[in-house]
């Protein structure tokens, strides 16, 4: 069975915002919401300064608290490592908002279910990567199958010091960022 | 240390704000009523007291309970986005998620509420029910006025407790995420059980007797809070961070400053109240001093209540982990 | 399924195979799901010049997402957050709809609706009045994108040889003279020619790459970086090139070329640059070696503000690594007025690496010849001199400053009516009292945009155009490092009374009688004829939006792909004649800046990774991500100042012009004494929704602006503005 992943390479991740609005556009996300943002954060004092780019989205984890918290099951964990949302079983209560460490969800306000990203399971269906990754300029985003051990997600995980944000809420994320600062051989 | 976010929802930046007033009313109805039960269900079981309700608080606060606990999931109701999926939360059981066992918990406990209302209404008054099977239903439940106040006053430690877990289960939200948090909206809940007993009893004997229980009530309550912050004061760095709204004295954490004070001056001053109607003789009837004192001191109590869920409601939506270290 | 890089790739190249099948313009393949009738039509977008390669994805002819054509190399199966966002700009309900003839005064907004043909009539007879009156070359045509050239096919058949390129004097003129004039060719072709997935060293001189959004040059960049290259980043600013920087340089503003000749001296001084490539290929290098020898790491570090140790370093690294590395050439570099000069510096750098032709550094154009479509009727020859070229001997593009000048002062001649095609002078010439005294000057002012920008709104007569996803354009000869031939074709029918500017321009030669320079009746079929004459298959072409032409890349210098350098010597000037002859510094020297007075800070501006200028404020899709500027100012100097981040505040310019009020960004990543702002907020034009009144106008507050002796572009940032705090 397929275990989907994503890992970020923040060094090649250049600030362009290409990912947002692709996300936009394939999910048919409603004005001023979002599934995925850039962070953009700064330490240092002038001239001695450091920025980390972060790209940030459902962490897809495997001890989701957003499924734990959800009354109905419309939020649950499928066998391919992704975490999904029922539409048809929400009923708006929120609890998953509340629940997400990483603040990934929104309400859809036409429509009042919960929303958050996918991983593009649409498009990972038919064998493309998920339209954030497809679009990524800086190739930063970086999508594939942890069961596989010969996929580029599994070898970077292998070749790189990674991390997981938030490893202090448990959650088991499956969005792994390496390279935090650019990375000069 | 300078951040720019592109692509933040409103719904969850800079702060969550998924939760307003609304559920801040319903936890506080919740508890209210979960008071009710527990309190009216002493009021019935107390030692020498006859089978028969002998104060108007006996049987008044019983039937309240449901109404209010009502009134609260009206405003639950309001706060569901996708109201029109509203069944869904009875096509399964998710044994982990406190929601979904509240609301099968609530399945469960109206027919007890309901019952127990029933059993409660004086023989003479049983007239009002109009129809012969409601008033048939009535007879029948009064005799089993004893168990039914037993298992409401089950149920209403249930209910006290559901409220506060609602919110402890979120390990996302510091100042939620405390086990003393059911703790405390249970206390809570039970002081201002107590409180409506005073206001709605009339005879002295009983309002004395939950001026009583609502002192020991409001004392662990300071307590409880206590333990709240130093808990999370000795907590984890997110954790210290989620209690530093009512300790800031900003422009924008104004009102969670505004709260703790009116806490720690309505609390002290309800049981300061309390304490000096308890002073001096009791004749048969009460001076209206003391009349007053009691209804201010219960007011007060529920007023706290208020304030409690209010400001943890709003407050635990500001606490969170940042990841910006 | 087990899905990993490999795999996804043969899927994508499967479905993009698959999609061109279908993918023909208004052929409709059903899709099974849902019943929606899904069509996949490539095409190539125009939110900015760079012009990437699409494949927009029409459901029941509603466009709902623009993904990049993989075939096309400027978009390498890409989009920026722009590029995506060309369905807000297609959507936004601000568009102009239909023809519009002023009906107030110009500025106050006030128009009526007409018919293209009571436009047309209004423009023709006020044409035929100038014409009578003072001569066809009274018209000039300000123009930019695709649009232009049909504009431009229009006035000269009139008879008027005055047309003119913000994106020349207000953006990279000055970086292809001095390019020129160094190699005979400028640095760009599709675009700018650095070869960044490959270089070893890169340096950027304000070049903010990543915030410059171009597509497949900052794919280069990144690639670039991902393999380790070093980066050296000369901003004052640190910016989002400067954060992924092996080195950043804050520069004092306006001293690049005490850098650039100092390294020069280094490079040279320590033996560090490409001697057999020197030899062979560049002339006056001892005059150039004489010429830079006083420019010490020292003298440098004292000009530059930068550590004299880091000045060194950084020139070490060059050196090191050369022939692999590039000194960027920039793009809009209209800073200071001395921009030939710095650009013809770093051309001198980049040449003595010899980086001019070898990987990692500034590769060969591609070699194409394609024949031009035979004209039966050749416009006719102007009576008058064109005003263009002002007194700037190496101007090469019509210089829209002159053109502006020559209308307020009427010498040599009078200027009456403009037409401005795509271009919103008044957010992007400097002194904006100047444009506006222009166009009050004037009998007739014509626009033709999408939107209705700060000028459409002056204008007398708006034509509204429809956008890039609905209309057919020239074809674009992509030139990187191989060339091909990208189909710009219509996504969905024209919306509202719009018209493609081929079709305005068309309508409007026959209106004037001079239709016969317009010699087909559709572009389609002009379109048609011209890939027959390159000997491209059109129908394939439409399909897949892009086709390679074959053995047109030969990127680097090889004993038979020998540099050719079109300078009057053939070589690679270092000491330059051609400016010698002029008299101009033949070797670039160095002038120290204006600094700005106490209590003062020079105005910077950029841009947003998000935005293209002033044109996508008002795109919903690209508002929402950034919908405000901000004042960067160095965090001790708000100290000072006692201004808060976020806390709202004004500029007061040099010449007493206050800004509107906008919010500080109080920052570390600047300088102290600058400011900095993205350029193109605070639209001034009501009827666009988002962008009126939103953030402060940067152009607004260059009033002053310096004029480069050499190729007459401006420099913009000479001015200096105070903040004072607002409530």
């Amino acid at each position: 069975m397929s275990k989907y992943a994503m890992v970020i390479d923040q060094s090649r991740c250049i600030g362009c915002m290409a990912c947002i609005v692709a996300c936009k556009a394939e999910n048919d996300v409603p004005p001023e919401m979002f599934r995925t943002r850039v962070m953009d954060i700064t330490k240092g004092k002038f001239p001695k300064l450091r920025t980390e780019y972060r790209s940030e989205l459902c962490n897809h984890c495997d001890d989701a608290q957003c499924v734990t918290a959800c009354p109905t099951g419309a939020s649950h964990n499928r066998d391919d490592g992704t975490v999904q949302i029922d539409r048809k079983k929400c009923v708006g209560c929120k609890a998953c908002l509340a629940a997400c460490p990483y603040d990934a969800r929104y309400i859809n306000h036409e429509h009042g279910y919960a929303d958050k990203c996918t991983f593009c399971t649409h498009r990972v269906e038919k064998g493309l990567e998920p339209a954030c990754v497809a679009t990524c300029v800086g190739r930063s985003r970086i999508f594939g199958d942890l069961s596989d051990k010969n996929s580029e997600v599994s070898r970077l995980l292998a070749e790189n010091e990674h991390r997981v944000l938030l490893k202090e809420a448990g959650t088991k994320p499956q969005v792994y960022y390496i390279n935090r600062y650019p990375n000069h051989k | 240390m300078e951040v720019i976010i592109t692509g933040a929802n409103a719904i969850t930046s800079p702060y969550l704000h998924i939760w307003d007033w609304r559920v801040a009313i319903y936890l506080f109805l919740g508890g209210l009523a979960a008071g009710c039960m527990v309190m009216s269900a002493i009021a019935n079981l107390r030692p020498g007291k006859s089978v028969a309700p002998d104060d108007p608080c006996c049987w008044r606060v019983v039937i309240l309970s449901p109404i209010i606990l009502n009134i609260g999931m009206f405003f639950l109701f309001l706060d569901l986005e996708a109201k029109h999926n509203m069944l869904s939360f009875y096509t399964t059981l998710q044994p982990l998620s406190p929601m979904s066992w509240g609301s099968w918990i609530l399945l469960l406990i109206f027919p007890a509420m309901i019952a127990y209302a029933f059993s409660v209404i004086p023989a003479e008054n049983r007239e009002v029910l109009r129809f012969k099977g409601l008033i048939k239903f009535a007879e029948q439940m009064g005799r089993h006025l004893r168990l039914l106040a037993k298992i409401n006053f089950a149920f209403g430690i249930i209910l006290g407790i559901y409220t506060g877990v609602l919110l402890s289960s979120f390990a996302a939200r510091p100042l939620w995420n405390s086990s003393i948090l059911p703790i405390l909206f249970l206390n809570s809940a039970l002081s201002t059980g107590a409180a409506t007993m005073i206001l709605m009893a009339h005879k002295n004997e009983v309002k004395l007797f939950f001026t009583k229980v609502d002192i020991w009530l409001i004392a662990c309550e300071i307590v409880v809070i206590g333990l709240l912050f130093y808990g999370q004061y000795t907590s984890s760095a997110a954790a210290r961070e989620s209690i530093m709204p009512f300790f800031t004295m900003s422009h924008e954490y104004f009102p969670y400053f505004v709260s703790i004070i009116a806490l720690s001056v309505i609390f002290p001053l309800a049981i300061v109240l309390k304490f000096s109607e308890m002073a001096g003789e009791h004749s048969e009837t009460l001076s209206l001093r003391q009349k007053l004192e009691m209804n201010v001191s219960a007011i007060l109590v529920l007023l706290g209540g208020a304030i409690i869920r209010f400001a943890l409601v709003y407050a635990g939506q500001l606490s969170k982990f940042t990841g910006l270290s | 399924m087990a899905v990993n890089r490999r795999n996804f790739l043969k899927c994508a190249a499967f479905t993009v195979g698959g999609t061109a099948l279908a993918g023909s313009p208004f052929v409709k393949a059903t899709s099974l799901l849902a019943g929606k009738d899904i069509q996949h039509v490539p095409s190539f977008c125009e939110i900015c010049f760079w012009k990437c390669g699409l494949i927009a994805r029409v459901e029941d002819g509603k466009v709902v997402k623009l993904e990049g054509n993989p075939q096309n190399p400027q978009s390498r199966g890409k989009l920026c957050a722009r590029g995506q966002g060309g369905i807000g700009l297609l959507y936004d309900k601000d568009r102009l709809k239909t023809p519009l003839i002023r009906t107030g005064e110009r500025g106050d907004g006030k128009y009526k609706k007409v018919s293209w043909e009571e436009a047309y009539s209004y423009i023709a007879e006020k044409m035929n009045t100038i014409k009578e009156k003072y001569g066809p070359e009274s018209m000039a045509l300000f123009a930019h994108g695709t649009g232009g050239g049909y504009m431009a096919n229009f006035i000269e058949a009139y008879g008027s040889p005055n047309e003119c390129h913000p994106s020349y004097a207000q953006c990279k003129g000055a970086r292809e003279v001095g390019f020129s004039l160094t190699f005979g060719s400028g640095p760009a072709s599709s675009s700018e020619r650095a070869d960044m997935s490959k270089s070893k060293v890169i340096a950027l001189f304000g070049t903010h790459l990543g915030e410059n959004m171009h597509n497949s040059h900052v794919q280069d960049f990144t690639e670039g970086l991902g393999k380790g290259a070093k980066l050296i980043v000369i901003d004052p600013r640190f910016s989002t090139a400067a954060s992924k920087a092996s080195m950043w340089l804050p520069i004092k503003p306006g001293t690049d070329l005490a850098l650039i000749l100092a390294w020069t001296n280094i490079i040279i001084s320590e033996n560090l640059y490409d001697k057999e490539y020197i030899e062979k290929y560049a002339q006056g290098f001892d005059e150039l070696k004489e010429s830079v020898k006083g420019y010490s790491a020292a003298w440098a570090a004292e000009q530059t503000d930068l550590p004299e140790a880091d000045i060194l370093e950084a020139a070490r690294e060059l050196g090191r690594y050369k022939p692999n590395v590039v000194l960027h050439p920039g793009r809009h570099v209209s800073w200071y007025g001395d921009d030939t000069q710095r650009s013809r510096g770093i051309a001198i750098l980049n040449a003595l690496l010899g980086s001019w032709g070898r990987e990692g550094g500034l590769y060969l154009a591609p070699k194409v010849k394609l024949a031009k479509l035979k004209k039966a009727h050749h416009h006719p020859e102007p009576e008058e001199d064109s005003i263009t070229r002002g007194d700037y001997p190496f101007a090469y593009g019509g210089i829209t400053t002159e053109v502006r000048d020559v209308t307020i002062s009427g010498d040599p001649y009078p200027v009456k009516g403009w037409i401005l095609i795509g271009t919103n002078l008044i957010k992007t010439l400097p002194s904006v009292p100047k444009t506006i005294e222009a166009i009050k000057k004037l009998d007739l002012l014509v626009s033709i945009d999408i939107m209705p920008t700060d000028t459409v709104m002056m204008s007398d007569v708006i034509l509204p155009a429809a956008t890039y996803l609905e209309r057919h354009d020239e074809l674009m000869v992509v030139k990187q490092k191989s060339a091909g031939v990208s189909i710009r074709q219509p996504v969905v029918k024209p919306m509202y009374d719009t018209k493609p500017p081929w079709l305005i321009a068309k309508e409007l030669c026959n209106k004037m009688g001079l239709g016969k320079y317009v010699e087909y009746n559709t572009l389609e079929e002009k379109l048609r004829k011209l890939a027959a004459l390159w000997e491209v298959d059109y129908k394939k072409l439409s399909e897949k939006g892009y086709i390679p032409l074959a053995n047109t890349g030969h990127p680097y210098i090889t004993k038979d792909n020998p540099p050719v350098f079109k300078t009057d010597s053939g070589k690679i000037e270092l000491y330059s004649l051609a400016l010698e002859d002029e008299d101009f510094d033949p070797v670039p020297k160095f002038t120290p800046p204006v600094e700005p007075p106490e209590g003062m800070f020079r105005l910077l501006y950029g841009r947003s990774p998000v935005h293209t200028f002033a044109r996508t404020i008002n795109n919903p899709r690209l508002w929402e991500l950034k919908k405000t500027n901000e004042v960067w100012l160095n965090a001790d100097m708000a100290r000072q100042l006692g201004v808060g981040n976020g806390e709202k505040i004004a500029l007061i310019n040099q010449d007493g012009v206050k800004s509107e009020a906008g919010l500080a960004k109080v920052t570390e990543r600047i300088r102290k004494d600058c400011v900095y702002m993205i350029h193109g907020f605070g639209a001034t034009s009501k009827r666009l929704s988002r962008a009126y009144k939103n953030g402060i106008d940067d152009q607004q507050m260059i009033t002053k602006y310096t004029v480069d002796p050499i190729s007459g572009t401006s420099g913009m940032r000479v001015n200096f503005v105070k903040i004072v705090k607002e409530v």
